[in-house]
């Protein structure tokens, strides 16, 4: 009786409250009625029963061209910057363990924060281009059935998609999603997208246990299971921990408008700046603590060379017996506690531990027979699956304001890694493969 | 006078709502946004897959899902 005497309440409210306004309206407004608007006419095109797709499909391909392929020399330039500032504090400090500190640890951490910054600001730019003009509305109009279907709003099909180029923006890119549980379940399925950094592992691994001719079909399959397991867990995800449907999708498509350069700026702006602050403090601070396991005890890898004498090398000795019915060693656990600093990292770490240069790591490999194809496999999916990097841990913190879900994710991605890893590895053997 | 469920109408269809039999969340969703009874709602078009749907209401356009506008019932016009 009390719900429905609340009901008829709010009930009558709206009514009353929409009443007054069209009274008010009648006698204030003349309508120009008929005319095609400039909105009618572009979705007309935009949200075309054949078109719509196509064309939404288009501007992702534009967003993701736009971010990355303008963001990378960028990122290069601050990688360099910061070798190079590092190597002359290598020259000019002359107390050794300092110098190792100010280049390993403080140039480093601060270029691994910053290096991100460019793809922020562009995809955050082009982004804010889409959301300002009206059209992301219509992307979430378009994506919401195919999302709907796997348990999702169709707000996270965008985020979805930016995590192939870069998890750390994708995650933050979620804020448009307005239903707490369905920002939730993308922010948490995310790092499953296979990103950037992710890839030179595929393509050394691939490459030097598939060789040319099938590697690009692997890799491919990194990216497929990558999508699968995205899938799978979000609706885990809603089965459990959120349980419900995703929020229903009452959305007003706004008529379409030329974004304003200032508020296009102040959107990229306010998330770069965000980044930096927040995320990035996360992302320094973990960078001095490897820093510190890798170049210590000090005497004993001779001042940071002798990677395989540090804290960290006997991290990777005390893990191996873990990763051993992976069929992988020590380097493999080394390279993979490396990795949590940033994907890409696992393949410097392989030439610093075989002592060659990082164009040869994939012959290297090879010639020592650490891989087989079916142990290579397993490397790579585990790659993919296990935690992602340090700054999208420090994204998720900040992003679901908890460290408690930041921990979650690195814990259910690690049981997950060892779960499909091992099924790669069980059923390769069942099949005969070694 | 015909009556209809709003997932029910095709494209150019006008009706009146006159009833909201959706409870919680939803209604007052769909409430805030000004479906009420009385509301005068036009369909513009499907999603390019089918749902959800597109309506003209009190001069702006507001989507919903099907399964959500079955909630709706109308007076076509």
């Amino acid at each position: 009786m009390g719900e429905l005497l609340r009901d008829d309440a709010e009930l009558i409210l709206a009514e009353r409250r929409y009443q007054a306004i069209a009274d008010i309206l009648e006698s204030t407004l003349t309508k120009g009625e008929g005319k095609w608007t400039y909105t009618d006419m572009f979705d007309h095109v935009f949200l075309h029963k054949a078109l719509g797709i196509p064309i939404f499909l288009a501007m992702l391909w534009a967003v993701f061209q736009f971010t990355f392929s303008l963001s990378e020399p960028f990122m290069v330039m601050i990688g360099m910057i910061f070798g190079w500032l590092g190597g002359l504090a290598e020259e000019l400090i002359a107390n050794p363990h300092l110098a190792s500190f100010v280049a390993g640890g403080i140039f480093d951490g601060l270029g691994s924060v910053l290096v991100f910054v460019p793809p922020i600001f562009m995809l955050f730019l082009a982004l804010s281009l889409l959301e300002d003009s009206g059209y992301m509305a219509r992307a979430a109009f378009v994506m919401d059935r195919i999302m709907y279907k796997l348990g999702l709003h169709g707000r996270s099909f965008i985020p979805m998609m930016i995590g192939f180029g870069c998890n750390i923006p994708a995650i933050m890119a979620t804020r448009s999603i307005d239903n707490e549980k369905d920002r939730m379940i993308t922010i948490l399925v995310n790092p499953l997208i296979s990103c950037g950094a992710r890839l030179p592992v595929y393509v050394l691994i691939a490459g030097a246990v598939f060789g040319a001719k099938y590697a690009g079909t692997v890799i491919f399959s990194m990216y497929l299971l990558g999508m699968v397991l995205a899938i799978v867990m979000a609706l885990v995800f809603r089965k459990t921990l959120f349980k419900g449907k995703p929020s229903p999708f009452v959305l007003e498509l706004p008529a379409y408008v030329v974004p304003t350069a200032k508020t296009t700026i102040l959107h990229m702006w306010e998330r770069g700046k965000w980044f930096l602050v927040r995320a990035g403090t996360i992302i320094f601070g973990t960078v001095i603590v490897i820093w510190f396991l890798s170049v210590h005890p000090w005497a004993a890898t001779a001042g940071g060379e002798m990677i395989g004498n540090s804290y960290i090398a006997s991290l990777g000795h005390f893990l191996e017996p873990i990763v051993r019915p992976f069929g992988w060693d020590w380097m493999a656990a080394v390279a993979l506690l490396f990795g949590f600093l940033a994907k890409e990292v696992v393949v410097g770490t392989y030439g610093i531990l075989l002592g060659v240069e990082e164009g040869a790591v994939g012959a290297s490999l090879v010639s020592l027979g650490l891989f087989t194809p079916l142990t290579g496999l397993a490397f790579m999916a585990f790659i993919l699956i296990y935690v992602p990097c340090v700054a999208t841990i420090g994204v998720v913190a900040k992003e679901t304001n908890s460290y408690r879900w930041a921990a979650f994710v690195v814990v259910y991605l690690v049981a997950l890694a060892f779960i499909v890893s091992g099924l790669i590895i069980g059923i390769g053997r069942l099949l005969g493969f070694s | 006078m015909a009556e209809k469920r709003l997932n029910e109408m095709r494209k150019g269809e006008k009706g009146r709502v006159t009833e909201i039999a959706a409870s919680g969340y939803l209604r007052q969703r769909v409430m805030d946004m000004g479906i009420v009874r009385g509301a005068k709602i036009e369909v513009v078009r499907n999603a390019p897959l089918g749902d959800p749907m597109e309506f003209l209401l009190k001069g702006y356009n507001l989507t919903l899902r099907k399964e959500d506008a079955a909630n709706i019932l109308l007076e076509v016009e």
